[in-house]
């Protein structure tokens, strides 16, 4: 073999059985750093277009591109790998590795069978629509870093036949019109795009917590301001209101507040704003220090019956349907970890998040799993 | 060991110090005579030196089960005899109450907790076994709220990681049929309420499928539909002398309380089995209503799969294809009408159009239409106008005038009664 060690020998390795499509790099052997980044860019444009129209090759096929990567990358840490933003936030996440947005059971989506596993990561695949049906613009730069990240992850389990049930053995021609899709966009936008269906869950309440950073008087704020009420038998807060945007706020004597009732991020922000502005009329160096999302609640319909004693059979570790105690359904995803109410009408609460897009692909989520029981 | 003398019996100088239980001994190792022994017990000047540990940080709790465990487990032994469980189920139940008592947030919880505690132990059992006990009747033996059950229901679940089933609806219909008393005439019960048992429990199981196909056992208390439909079942088996019972007056018969929502699921079941009465030709002539559709609910019945799928259309792909029409689910026959003209057949002779096959919930037009809420353009960084904020303040004279009324409210209140 060479005797160059350590990378560079494994790039020519890499070099030598990488299959046609994508083209190999430019130059084998030592490549600099900006080759690096450039090449692994090109393979990362390349594998998401490639990823959004056909499925990916088991990696029986291809088991060194995923071992390529890893080597990279074990080797150059500073490769664009990192310095990717969103590679952050997926690379973090192996131990709970999404692979929804593998193709992977197409034929199964086409058959339309309930699912009926109890494998989580099993399920998860089986609830992910087809990559088809996904708009590229938002998830394709996260569909192709994605698959590298699950790569890494499972670089080597993955070579085992048995969990190649997340991903097809189906090699298919390339496309050579894959570079024509919509160049990648970073991050997920803040108007979802549901490929589902049309439905988008409305969001209904934000709490959130402030640090005012400043010892309050109670008896003071509730004597000098119209809007606050303060009972200290009942409870050792203010309850102080304000009309636009229409929120509630405790404030305690540590200077920490909570603000609840917005219906978005930003009115919740400008709401807890507009109550510090009030405690510093009133005399108090407020401050507004550590404000934070602690919960956001959010609600859709789905718009057809759903037979929940089903449900509860074929996701029993996750579901809890007691009729004797709650007509609805408690359902408790595990990623994102949401926890959705979900009603015989076809309504949908949910709620546990901290981030919008928490409750959007929590949505995405069950949205086909719901659908498996619409049947009466 | 050098220095420390000789065995008075063979010579040898190998003496080892070991201790015989808790008391320490010099012994020689060639013979095994005892040499010299220490001190079983402390002086008090010794002890003197000791320190206290509280029995929580002792080992004590691990070593030995408590006397409120103790009684816990006999409490879960007592409730398994009182309902007359297999058992097994004692076993089984007890090995949960202990597995729960691990955890050390339920060592501290309080009492009632640990009193719920023993009935959420049954529970789990029993619906593990497929014995139909309700959590009403669990609440009522041990005197404790439903709310308060619940809630350590769920979490006791959450905590051993159990994955407990559903109730059996077939086998809860069987117990609860049986605690009817209308088998046996009685001072109570005159001859012509007397019912055979089997006859009664075939015809409820079969009311109570129905019920669960046409939507109306999803997401609700299971118990009062099984009220209502041992109800019906019962007065369809003798109409001519029943139909002038109520459900009331059954109930207080039977000496079964009457669940509050029972009245309710009887009228859905009626109008369910009205649809499906449409749809028999001789039926249809008749014109039945909610009294007389009872006599013919032997022969709906028997031929209750076919009626369903024709009285019923599925409403799940009409409730999605009407997107953001104004709600008018209640009128499924209209829409019936117009998609159901290709029978040919005369207006009058037509069997009824399909009714949409939906939860009562939904067939419901809802309370108040939910107006989309306006895309708010709010950045969360705006600028707050001091006016905005002071309409929330109160002026000096204000403040003046609240603390006299304050004061004012005070003074009447903390002197008792004029003289």
């Amino acid at each position: 073999m060479a005797s160059a060690p350590g990378p560079e020998r494994d790039l020519r390795l890499l070099a030598g059985c990488l299959p046609l499509y994508p083209p190999p790099p430019p130059t084998v052997g030592l490549l600099s750093m900006e080759q690096q980044e450039t090449y692994l860019e090109l393979y990362l444009d390349q594998c998401a277009a490639q990823d959004d129209l056909t499925p990916p090759r088991s990696p029986l096929f291809n088991p060194v591109v995923p071992y390529g990567m890893y080597i990279l990358n074990a080797s150059n840490p500073d490769t664009a790998f990192n310095s990717n933003p969103e590679v952050k936030e997926t690379s973090g996440d192996f131990s709970s590795v999404d692979l929804s947005f593998l193709p992977d059971e197409v034929t199964q989506e086409n058959k339309d069978q309930p699912v009926i596993s109890s494998r989580h990561e099993t399920e998860e695949n089986s609830e992910s629509q087809s990559p088809q049906s996904r708009l590229p613009s938002p998830s394709e730069q996260d569909i192709g870093l994605g698959l590298n990240s699950s790569s890494l992850s499972n670089s080597h389990s993955q070579l085992h036949p048995g969990d190649t049930d997340s991903v097809q053995p189906s090699p298919e021609k390339p496309n050579s019109d894959s570079l024509s899709l919509a160049p990648i966009t970073p991050m997920t936008p803040m108007t979802p795009v549901s490929e589902c269906c049309g439905i988008v869950p409305q969001l209904q309440n934000i709490v959130s917590t402030v640090n005012l950073a400043c010892k309050l008087d109670l008896k003071k704020i509730a004597l000098h301001a119209k809007n606050a009420e303060y009972n200290p038998k009942r409870f050792a807060a203010v309850i102080m209101r304000i009309r636009e945007p229409r929120t509630t706020a405790l404030i305690f004597s540590s200077g920490k507040m909570v603000c609840t009732g917005a219906k978005s991020e930003e009115q919740s922000r400008l709401a807890a704003r507009k109550y510090a502005r009030v405690v510093q009329k009133l005399g108090f160096p407020a401050r507004f220090l550590d404000f934070k999302i602690q919960n956001m609640v959010g609600s859709c319909d789905v718009r057809f019956p759903i037979r929940l004693e089903g449900l509860v059979l074929t996701h029993q570790q996750f579901s809890s349907y007691e009729p004797e105690l709650f007509p609805g359904l408690i359902y408790r995803m595990v990623k994102p970890r949401i926890v959705l109410l979900i009603f015989v009408s076809g309504k949908v609460v949910l709620t546990g998040a901290k981030e919008r897009s928490e409750i959007y692909e929590a949505f995405e989520n069950i949205y086909p799993i719901l659908k498996g029981f619409k049947k009466a | 060991m050098p220095g420390r003398g000789r065995c008075p019996d063979c010579g040898s100088t190998e003496l080892v110090e070991d201790s015989h239980y808790s008391q320490s001994q010099l012994v020689c190792s060639d013979c095994g005579c005892v040499v010299t022994e220490g001190v079983l017990t402390t002086t008090f000047s010794d002890e003197g030196n000791l320190r206290e540990v509280t029995y929580s940080r002792s080992t004590g709790e691990n070593e030995q089960i408590s006397r409120s465990q103790q009684r816990g487990l006999r409490r879960v032994r007592d409730l398994c005899r009182v309902l007359q469980l297999p058992p097994t189920f004692e076993d089984t139940a007890v090995a949960y109450y202990q597995q729960a008592y691990r955890h050390s947030g339920i060592r501290a919880a309080r009492l009632q907790k640990k009193e719920v505690l023993v009935g959420c132990c049954v529970l789990i059992t029993c619906r593990q076994h497929n014995w139909p006990l309700t959590m009403g009747a669990i609440c009522t033996l041990l005197y404790a709220d439903l709310d308060v059950f619940s809630s350590i229901y769920m979490q006791i679940v959450k905590l051993l990681g159990l994955d407990v089933p559903s109730l059996c609806l077939a086998e809860l219909v069987k117990t609860y049929c049986s605690s009817f008393k209308l088998f046996q005439a009685s001072p109570s019960v005159p001859a012509k309420y007397v019912e055979d048992k089997e006859k009664m429990l075939s015809r409820t199981l079969q009311l109570v499928e129905l019920a669960n196909e046409t939507w109306l056992v999803t997401g609700r208390h299971p118990l009062p539909v099984i009220t209502a439909a041992t109800f019906l079942a019962w007065q369809s088996l003798q109409p001519a002398d029943r139909l002038s019972c109520s459900l009331a007056r059954f109930c207080k018969l039977a000496n079964v309380d009457l669940p509050y929502p029972a009245s309710s699921r009887l009228q859905e079941l009626l109008a369910v089995l009205l649809r499906m009465a449409e749809q028999l030709a001789w039926l249809r002539v008749l014109r039945l209503d909610k009294q007389s559709v009872v006599k013919h609910i032997g022969d709906l019945l028997q031929h209750r799969h076919s009626l369903v799928r024709l009285a019923f259309r599925d409403g799940t792909a009409e409730v999605e294809t009407r997107g953001k029409e104004p709600p008018a689910w209640g009128q499924g026959q209209r829409e019936g009408e117009v998609g159901n003209n290709s029978l040919g057949l005369p207006q009058g002779k037509r069997p009824a159009s399909p009714a949409l096959l939906l939860p009562p919930c939904m067939l419901k037009p809802p309370k108040r239409i939910c107006p989309a809420p306006p895309v708010s353009t709010v950045t969360g960084d705006e600028n707050i106008s001091d006016s905005e904020i002071e309409q929330y303040l109160r002026t000096p004279q204000e403040v003046r005038d609240f603390q006299r009324a304050q004061a004012a409210r005070q003074a009447a209140t903390s002197v008792p009664n004029p003289p």
